[in-house]
């Protein structure tokens, strides 16, 4: 959480969203910011021009009334003024007559032209000037300094700037702020699916209360997950209307054919086609409750049985009750298990389950296999498999292995309900172990590997009983 | 023996309870919970076979009543379900055994006599006999006429569980939960070949065989006479 979360911050939509939105005002800003600039600019533009035309026009006024004598006075006079024009007036033959501007421009009419400043020894001085011929032949320069609109240009510029970085530092942090509320509720989110996935099907997302769209949004949600756990129940009451509609009679069906069996007499002809028909019912009756239990284990909610067990002392004994098996069938079974292993789970399953895989690799393997079942506790994982040395699965057929009623080729005449592993992948799912079959060069490896981390995240939840039990308790003590 | 079964399915109880009379034994059967919990304590019953489905109510709610107000009775759980969670379920509950439906009459039957035998009060055995065979709690030491026999420990548990109920039929599933704790089936011989290794064991030298199979129901320990 502490290192990953700036990350985690950056990459949630609102944050891009923020940083999105950011942008595009950012941009607008700095179009409006522009478009102010060169307004403003073109208005100061004008406006100098126009006191430049002005004071032209009022010079050459002098001219006409007073002569040339009249024109110098006047603008020795207006040089002194506060925010006072630069000036410059030549006669015909370039001589100047008056003003303070240091050198003529070139052309006639406007241009800006830069003028050092030598005193200063600094960056010249920019300044835009009109260029007249008067009616005498001399030449009239009036100009104003642009520094003023360099100013303002500037101070233009910093404030757009500042504007912008203050902008900037307020939508992230918002955009941050919002952010973490977001991952905050996406968490909360997150952890109950999480917790729906580990069987706990009647955890909920919590509600603020407040109506805003989260709020809406987990009220849906757990207006399905109200849904699913109900589909789930009545799965599971299906499942057990099942059993009991279809065990109850076939059960019926084994004890009237016991009945006959009793009363038919050993010796009799019939005794053999009944005891054929009960070994028939008894593999239905056992498919039956094999796929009631895969389907009860697969639905990831009976953790009832979980306790703390050592599944070494587990493995060792199941492993003890194959090896004499196998001897008799021309096998030889090792074991190979590391000591005083704990792991939070159902010993019930989880013998059945390493019993499965026994059974399986003695059944399907011919005289003279080595079949090994090892127990690893490595620092991370705990690794459990059976390797055979047998003829071993095809690539092809291993993934099909786990699969309902899989049966290999050729082993259709040996017994079983084919169910076996599929027993196994769904003992393993609820263990939080992978379950995987590869090639033990030669024959075929079963391998069971639990993380670490994945250990005692499963915790089994008050049994239903409990609910019941003292209100019934009571009652009891009055019927008697 | 008095056996009480607590059962809703008339066809099943009937098979029961006809079952047992014809062993030998005293059967009453009551159809719902309020009916069996007033039989039960109006009777004096060796076990009390509960379904746990029964019409309304949980079996485990009956059980727990009648554990709460002290009938002390043996009880075996009926169980129709996929039973994963059943097991400890009915044994945290106040049972002492249970069987899956559909079962065969011959397992319930062992499994009610190993139940109603069991004394209130056991007195502490230290020595198991049966015949010339002599097994040694304490030293867990087993002897046939004087020699002693080597056994592997998972032996010496299934010898143990099968001389204690000498002379009464201990089925296979019953074996396998006892003496290895398997509450599952599995399609292996594994009881049949450990029973096999222990009669050689147990029988060697020419001996009379102690260790019987009973075709379809499971195996028994006793003396030849």
């Amino acid at each position: 959480m502490s290192f990953g979360l700036p990350l985690r911050l950056v990459r949630t939509a609102s944050f891009g969203l923020a940083l999105l939105y950011a942008t595009l005002l950012a941009v607008s800003a700095v179009i409006l910011g522009f478009i102010v600039y060169w307004t403003v600019q073109a208005s100061i533009d004008r406006q100098m021009g126009a006191r430049i035309d002005a004071e032209i026009e009022i010079l050459k006024g002098e001219l006409r009334s007073g002569g040339s004598a009249e024109l110098t006075r006047e603008i020795e006079t207006r040089i002194n003024y506060f925010g006072a024009l630069e000036y410059f007036l030549s006669d015909a033959d370039g001589k100047r007559l008056a003003g303070n501007l240091s050198h003529l421009p070139t052309t006639d009419g406007w241009s800006d032209i830069a003028i050092a400043d030598p005193p200063q020894g600094k960056d010249p001085k920019y300044f835009r000037v009109k260029t007249v011929h008067l009616d005498n032949g001399y030449r009239l320069v009036v100009g104003d300094d642009l520094a003023s609109k360099e100013d303002i240009r500037r101070a233009f510029l910093g404030a757009l700037g500042w504007a912008l970085l203050a902008f900037l530092v307020l939508t992230l942090t918002a955009g941050a702020l919002l952010s973490s509320a977001f991952l905050r509720r996406v968490d909360v989110i997150g952890r109950t699916a999480e917790a729906i996935i580990n069987g706990d099907l009647g955890s909920r997302v919590p509600l603020r209360g407040t109506n805003d769209n989260f709020d809406r949004l987990s009220a849906t949600l757990n207006r399905m997950l109200d849904q699913i756990q109900l589909l789930m129940e009545s799965l599971s009451q299906v499942s057990n209307d099942i059993a009991h509609a279809l065990r109850t009679p076939l059960g019926r069906l084994r004890q009237k054919l016991e009945v006959a069996r009793v009363t038919s007499g050993a010796s009799s002809k019939c005794a053999k086609t009944i005891d054929a028909a009960l070994d028939e019912t008894d593999n239905i009756l056992d498919t039956f409750s094999a796929l009631l239990r895969i389907a009860q284990i697969e639905s990831g909610t009976r953790t009832a049985g979980f306790r703390e067990l050592d599944v070494s002392k587990l493995f060792e004994t199941v492993a003890e009750a194959f090896s004499a098996v196998a001897e008799d069938d021309g096998k030889t079974l090792t074991a190979a298990i590391a000591p005083s292993v704990k792991f939070w789970g159902d010993g019930d399953l989880l013998s059945e389950m390493l019993a499965n895989l026994l059974d399986n690799a003695i059944r399907h393997t011919p005289q003279g296999t080595h079949i090994e079942v090892s127990l690893v506790n490595h620092c991370s994982q705990l690794v459990a498999s059976v390797a055979d040395d047998g003829p071993g699965v095809p690539p092809a057929e291993r993934e099909r292995i786990f699969s309902r009623f899989y049966r290999a080729k050729g082993s259709i005449s040996t017994a079983g309900t084919g169910l076996g592993l599929s027993l196994v992948a769904a003992v393993a799912d609820l263990h939080g172990m992978k379950f995987s079959a590869t090639d033990n060069m030669p024959g075929l490896r079963m391998t069971l590997t639990l993380e670490r981390g994945a250990i005692n995240t499963r915790r089994p939840r008050p049994r239903a009983w409990r609910a019941i039990d003292y209100e019934l308790a009571h009652e009891a003590r009055e019927i008697v | 023996m008095r056996v009480l079964i607590i059962e809703d399915d008339a066809e099943t109880a009937a098979y029961v309870v006809d079952g047992l009379r014809k062993s030998g034994h005293v059967a009453d059967q009551a159809s719902d919970g309020r009916d069996g919990l007033m039989t039960a304590a109006g009777g004096d019953y060796d076990v009390i076979v509960v379904d746990r489905m029964l019409p309304g109510v949980d079996g485990l709610a009956i059980v727990k009543m009648i554990r709460s107000v002290g009938i002390k009775s043996a009880v075996l759980f009926l169980t129709a379900r996929g039973g994963i969670d059943d097991r400890v379920e009915g044994l945290e509950a106040g049972g002492d055994d249970y069987l899956t439906k559909p079962f065969a009459f011959s397992e319930l039957l062992a499994r009610l006599n190993a139940l109603a035998r069991r004394p209130a009060l056991a007195p502490i055995e230290t020595v198991l006999r049966v015949a010339d065979l002599e097994m040694d709690l304490i030293a867990h030491r087993v002897k046939r006429n004087g020699t002693d026999i080597d056994l592997q420990p998972r032996e010496f548990r299934l010898l143990e569980y099968l001389m204690r109920n000498a002379g009464r039929v201990v089925t296979r599933t019953m074996l396998l939960e006892k003496v290895w704790e398997f509450h599952f089936d599995p399609k292996t011989k594994i009881v049949e070949t450990h029973i096999s290794r222990l009669r050689a064991k147990v029988g060697s030298g020419g001996q009379q065989q102690l260790i019987h199979t009973i075709r379809g129901v499971g195996y028994v320990i006793r003396s030849p006479s």
